[in-house]
């Protein structure tokens, strides 16, 4: 049999540059949103981090913003804050999970608990840094609270003290992130094959072992999603707990690198190191992303 | 090893839902118990009561002549295999294989020994590292049947497991799982719509319609004396023809009315069923697909006269669709899901390929007067006499 190539012409571009072509070109857009509100930003903040900018004019003066900066304890006592708080993270996934556990077994009016649970994503930080500072407060819900239990003499000021002060921030941290970390496990839990786990229990499996073997393993995923979700969360959204609840203080006890960024920038007008501190933040971020993307891509 | 007794087991979900009403079933050590009809018929709701995977609403549920309306499934060492196999997604086939034998804290060696075992059986050996998304349907049907032979149970559970196989692995795996059976000798129930596999596969099949056990018999006895006209519909492919005829007896003989046609019924079925005697009593004529035949029009015995409506060549045989001439009154019943319908008369017939019939052609068939079935006319029931 021949094929007819009469009046058939070779066309300019073959079908597969043609599709190449015209991914690039739908691509565009997004690449260019890209560049234009990350690269550029990026780009920005590495030459302010060699200038000496008070927000409206630049000198460049080399790396000594560099240099003068590591040698800035508060520096150090902010990233010291942030390694500190990082240990409320098993927390913001641990009371979540529980919480989600519980709620996938229906338990009586389960509907209104995952809202109740839920209400705090809903609601701004600063409002709920407001009532976590009134809870903490030496006259406040705290105090009462124990005082209602005859432990008056266990009176505390966690707010006041700057031992104290960041461990309330990581709890208001915790309690912040309770709702979202919660659906984020429901759903989770809502995706897991029923009859995984009857398999498990007909295997002889207890609740222990299917949530060990079974529930834990599928919720892996999930999990990570919270932890990166929750690092994230904690490295660069902590600004409005802090200012309503301690202003960074006392002393530098609750300032972390996001609030110092603040403080340098617009309380000092320096915001030649205010860039170089939102350049240490913005490593520091990405490298908790990729370890993370790392993990995810070996399970595949 | 066990026998698992099922007495008076009734599930009455909410809503007042009952789905399994008064079942009484036996199956016997080693039997292969096939659970069989139609979705909604309850049959999986037995099984997974007697998983234990469902509360017993009332009812005694026993196995090994142990009680175990309460008991745990973790307790009643018993496996499953389920539809969708539920292999654990994060383990490999060993470790899904040797899953509960682990839980049961048998030695590392034990557990490799017995999954090694099994994947011998199974013709698993070389896959017994991967993890079940790196398997074929098959594979994964087979892991699934592996981890429930490891542990060497009580009795073998098994929902639907070849419904998400393909046509020929269905066929395949047939073979294998009934083969596995007799190997090991468990008692096993296994539910599934499909009736093909519970004449293939069961010792005795139960045929459920509506929560309710309609007959429990070899697959044989269930074809060729079916205890009611629902289970002659279920049973067979294509399925029992059956038709609304109404008794006219003439000169001492049964005879039946078929729209305006008149059936000879042999003498015999007389003393063998219990046919209304009085004239117009409505009955229902039971005919195999096979035991109807082109006869000449002055061919005696039990004949209709019929047009062939379709013709549907298989390659082994053709199956001829007929309608029975007549103004339109004749009546057949099919089963629609389990709801019964009635159609006009229809019959299908298995020929051989040979047979020249066209569609359009008139033909007079005469159906096999050894093999008639006849069932009453209301209640669906047969009228086959009890044999003594």
């Amino acid at each position: 049999m021949t094929v007819s190539t009469v009046g058939a012409r070779a066309p300019r571009l073959t079908l597969r540059r043609r599709r190449q072509l015209a991914g690039a070109l739908f691509a565009l857009p997004a690449v260019a949103l890209v560049v234009g509100l990350i690269a550029v930003p990026i780009g920005q903040a590495i030459y302010y981090s060699f200038t000496q900018w008070n927000g409206l004019t630049s000198t460049w003066i080399g790396p000594s913003t560099w240099t003068q900066a590591f040698h800035n304890p508060n520096l150090w006592t902010a990233l010291e804050n942030n390694a500190w708080l990082l240990l409320a993270v098993p927390f913001a996934l641990g009371l979540p999970l529980l919480i989600a556990m519980l709620l996938h077994q229906r338990v009586i009016g389960w509907k209104i608990f995952r809202s109740i649970y839920f209400l705090p994503t809903a609601i701004s930080w600063v409002v709920l840094g407001l009532v976590a500072e009134r809870f903490f407060a030496f006259q406040g819900t705290l105090n009462s609270l124990l005082h209602f239990f005859g432990l008056s003499h266990v009176n505390t000021n966690m707010l006041g003290y700057e031992s104290t002060a960041l461990s309330a921030l990581g709890i208001t941290f915790v309690f912040t992130m309770i709702g979202t970390n919660t659906m984020l496990f429901l759903t989770g839990l809502a995706t897991l094959d029923t009859s995984l786990e009857e398999a498990a229990r007909i295997d002889g499996a207890g609740r222990w072992r299917i949530f060990r073997h079974i529930t834990l393993p599928h919720l892996s995923r999930f999990i990570q999603l919270a932890f990166v979700m929750t690092v994230i969360a904690l490295f660069s959204a902590l600004f409005s707990l802090i200012f309503v609840m301690t202003g960074g203080g006392p002393g530098y006890a609750t300032t972390t690198m996001e609030f110092l960024i603040y403080q340098t920038g617009f309380a000092q007008g320096d915001f030649g190191t205010a860039a170089l501190y939102g350049l240490i933040l913005f490593v520091l971020t990405a490298i908790v992303g990729i370890v993370q993307l790392r993990l995810i891509g070996s399970d595949e | 090893m066990a026998e698992i007794t099922f007495s008076g087991v009734t599930k009455v979900f909410a809503g007042d839902v009952t789905a399994v009403d008064n079942l009484d079933l036996h199956v016997a050590d080693g039997e292969f118990m096939v659970l069989v009809g139609p979705s909604g018929c309850g049959k999986t709701t037995a099984l997974r009561m007697l998983a234990g995977l469902e509360e017993i609403s009332s009812g005694t549920l026993s196995i090994g002549g142990r009680v175990v309306n309460h008991v745990l499934p973790k307790d009643r060492d018993v496996a499953m295999v389920f539809q969708n196999y539920a292999l654990y997604p994060h383990m490999t086939v060993a470790q899904n294989m040797g899953f509960a034998l682990k839980i049961r804290g048998e030695s590392k060696a034990e557990v490799d020994r017995k999954v090694r075992e099994a994947a011998t059986i199974l013709r698993l050996s070389e896959y017994l590292d991967r993890r079940p998304r790196a398997l074929s349907g098959g594979q994964r049907q087979r892991v699934a049947m592996g981890r429930a032979i490891v542990r060497s149970p009580q009795a073998f559970l098994m929902d639907e497991p070849l419904s998400n196989l393909d046509a020929q692995l269905r066929v395949e795996m047939r073979v294998e799982i009934a083969r596995i059976q007799r190997l090991l000798g468990v008692a096993t129930v296994y539910v599934t719509h499909d009736q093909i596999e519970a004449m293939t596969m069961g010792d005795r099949v139960a045929v459920m319609r509506g929560g309710q056990l309609q007959q429990v018999a070899p697959p044989q006895v269930l074809y060729d004396h079916p205890a009611n006209e629902f289970v002659a519909g279920f049973m067979g492919s294509p399925p029992m023809n059956l038709v609304r005829a109404r008794t006219s007896p003439s000169q001492g003989r049964v005879g039946l009315a078929v729209g305006d046609q008149r059936l000879d019924v042999p003498a015999a079925y007389g003393a063998s069923h219990d046919l209304p005697r009085e004239e117009g009593a409505e009955v229902v004529l039971g005919v195999r697909p096979e035991d109807i035949e082109v006869v000449g029009g002055d061919a005696s015995g039990p004949t209709l006269r019929t047009c062939v409506e379709r013709r549907e060549a298989l390659g082994a045989e053709i199956l001829v669709h007929l309608s029975v001439a007549d103004a339109g009154q004749a009546r057949s019943v099919a089963y629609d899901e389990d709801v019964a319908v009635a159609r006009p008369t229809m019959l299908v017939a298995r020929m051989a390929p040979q047979a020249r019939v066209e569609v359009g052609d008139v033909l007079t068939v005469r159906l096999n007067e050894e093999r008639l079935h006849f069932f009453d006319g209301s209640r669906g029931v047969t009228l086959r006499r009890e044999r003594a």
